[in-house]
């Protein structure tokens, strides 16, 4: 019994390099060796997909890029499967990013989606609007007169010219709205000065550190479903087509695992510590 | 930092460096941008992952370039879609016509806003920037407060008014029972006008498990979105591990490695000495 209790010791007063290079190989492990972990739908998942589903064919759908390249692992699988599932529904997508960053995963992912998978023609299909800086005061804006504040796509084409672009002078012109957020400004502006004030509906996919803030609004109705973070954007793939956060998503698992045990262990170590110390 | 060390992170550059231009030489032309990204991307990556052994240099050297191009990085953005579009192209459309705006007189005041904020770097005029200060907070509060009072005050208020008992669903009763629970028990925990005692005091209580809940939540959460961001710096080093990639993040990954042991052993040499 001492000697489960002076391991138990131990495991606490582990060298925290360690720790690290177990997380790594953790993580290393199953990127290299995929095990094929089961990934399953959760509600709020299954919301975004019917709310997309939902928007009539044919529909102008404003997606917002509000991320970079730090985050580019959980929300750029999510902006794939989004852009995959409006395409296959004949939905015209109008891009725009409200961080510096965001034109670049925009361009990024409508390249290859947009261009490349379906072979979209810009200013018809989509088109990217790119950055603007202001942060909300970009989406007061567009509410007001969107063609003040974005006069060009990233393309330096005249928004007037882009056939996309006929009859949306407002925000309020959009059938729906998709805020692939990491931050501010990201989904909450993007409630509190579009969806709530002119009743557009929206859902959005946020990073895993987001969602505590976000949720409270896909609960009360004023956002429809959520992607949380990188198991969210699994889910999502799950639902469309599979991509790189499903081939993720084992290595988060085990990781995962991994920390609960240690969290565990750590906390047993603590507890024998204390009673040894009050003996 | 001691000179020795300076020259065994010379020497791990030197030898990067050379790595680097025996990979290139060995490609055609096409690969060089890509490979030189897959170069760059490890030493950087693997400069920053080395800080979880200890603070060495090759974490400095990360630090600082990260530290520099963001600068430079928000600079330029700051520069280019701000000061040239919205500013000159707005007060001098003619000579800065890329913004595609019409000129508006009105724009003089951010002008003159922006140079009040710059008197900060003159100590005895420095009190004017608070002129402009005092215009951003009075702004971003105005644009806020509405906002705030209707998405998250008035719609979340009236969310919380539920059934507590829902007819034929168990489920939905005892959400909306913790719910309701929930958000006035916690309100209650930042109520201070009156001493956390007797039936106050419980509910309070209550309330503090719902927030250690929240918390807890929270924190999951937090090392889910960590744990994705190692994931994607993973990722990215394996792909870099790979014969189209010169085995950039291999040999990056076994001279930073060689680099500290030796300096592990130096210091480890030195310290026995003294």
């Amino acid at each position: 019994m001492a000697g489960n209790n002076s391991f138990l010791v131990k495991m606490g007063q582990l060298d925290r390099r360690l720790v690290f290079v177990v997380i790594g190989i953790a993580v290393f492990l199953p990127l290299k060796f995929p095990i094929g972990l089961a990934v399953v739908t959760t509600p709020t998942t299954q919301d975004v997909f019917n709310a997309v589903d939902s928007i009539p064919e044919g529909s102008t759908v404003l997606v917002s890029f509000e991320y970079g390249p730090s985050t580019r692992p959980e929300i750029e699988p999510m902006a794939i499967t989004l852009l995959r599932q409006l395409f296959n529904e004949k939905q015209k997508v109008v891009a725009m990013a409200l961080w510096p960053d965001g034109q670049f995963m925009s361009t990024r992912v409508l390249e290859r989606i947009a261009d490349k998978e379906y072979g979209l023609k810009w200013g018809v299909d989509y088109v990217n609007l790119g950055y603007r800086p202001g942060q909300e005061a970009v989406i007061k804006g567009i509410a007001k007169d969107l063609r003040a504040n974005y006069n060009s796509d990233v393309r330096n084409n005249p928004v007037e010219d882009l056939p996309i672009m006929d009859g949306i002078y407002t925000v309020k012109d959009f059938d729906f709205i998709f805020s692939l957020s990491a931050g501010y400004p990201g989904t909450v502006e993007w409630v509190l000065y579009a969806a709530d004030p002119y009743g557009i509906p929206m859902s959005t996919g946020v990073t895993a550190i987001q969602v505590n803030e976000v949720i409270p609004y896909v609960k009360g109705g004023q956002i429809k479903g959520i992607l949380a973070g990188m198991s969210g954007a699994a889910e999502y793939e799950n639902l469309v087509k599979a991509g790189d956060a499903t081939r993720f998503m084992d290595a988060q698992s085990v990781a995962h695992f991994l920390i609960v045990l240690f969290i565990i262990l750590g906390n047993i170590s603590y507890l024998v510590q204390r009673r040894k110390q009050t003996a | 930092m001691s000179r020795d060390v300076w020259t065994v992170v010379a020497l791990g550059m030197i030898a990067v460096l050379t790595a680097l231009t025996v990979m290139f030489l060995s490609w055609g032309i096409g690969n060089h941008s890509v490979g030189f990204g897959f170069w760059v991307g490890s030493v950087l990556t693997l400069g920053i992952f080395s800080y979880l052994y200890k603070d060495n240099p090759f974490y400095k050297f990360a630090e600082h370039v990260f530290v520099g191009v963001s600068a430079a990085y928000w600079i330029a953005i700051a520069y280019w879609t701000q000061i040239d579009r919205n500013l000159w192209g707005r007060l001098l459309p003619e000579q800065f016509p890329q913004g595609g705006h019409e000129f508006n007189g009105f724009y003089i005041i951010p002008l003159i806003l922006g140079i009040f904020m710059l008197c900060r770097l003159i100590p005895s005029i420095g009190w004017i920037s608070r002129w402009s200060l005092a215009f951003i907070v009075g702004l971003y509060a105005g644009l806020r407060m509405y906002g705030f009072l209707q998405s998250n005050i008035m719609e979340q208020a009236r969310d919380t008014l539920r059934p507590i008992i829902v007819p034929g669903s168990l489920v939905d009763s005892i959400n909306n029972f913790l719910l309701v629970v929930g958000v006035l028990s916690a309100l209650l925990y930042f109520f201070f006008s009156k001493e956390h005692k007797g039936v106050f005091g419980v509910v309070s209580r209550v309330g503090i498990f719902f927030l250690m809940i929240s918390f807890g939540a929270s924190f999951g959460f937090a090392v889910m979105g960590r744990i994705s961001l190692l994931i994607g710096r993973f990722d990215y080093l394996i792909q870099a591990g790979t014969p189209s990639a010169g085995r950039a993040s291999v040999v990056v990954a076994v001279i930073m490695i060689l680099v500290l042991l030796i300096q592990a052993f130096k210091d480890k040499g030195s310290a026995e000495e003294a």
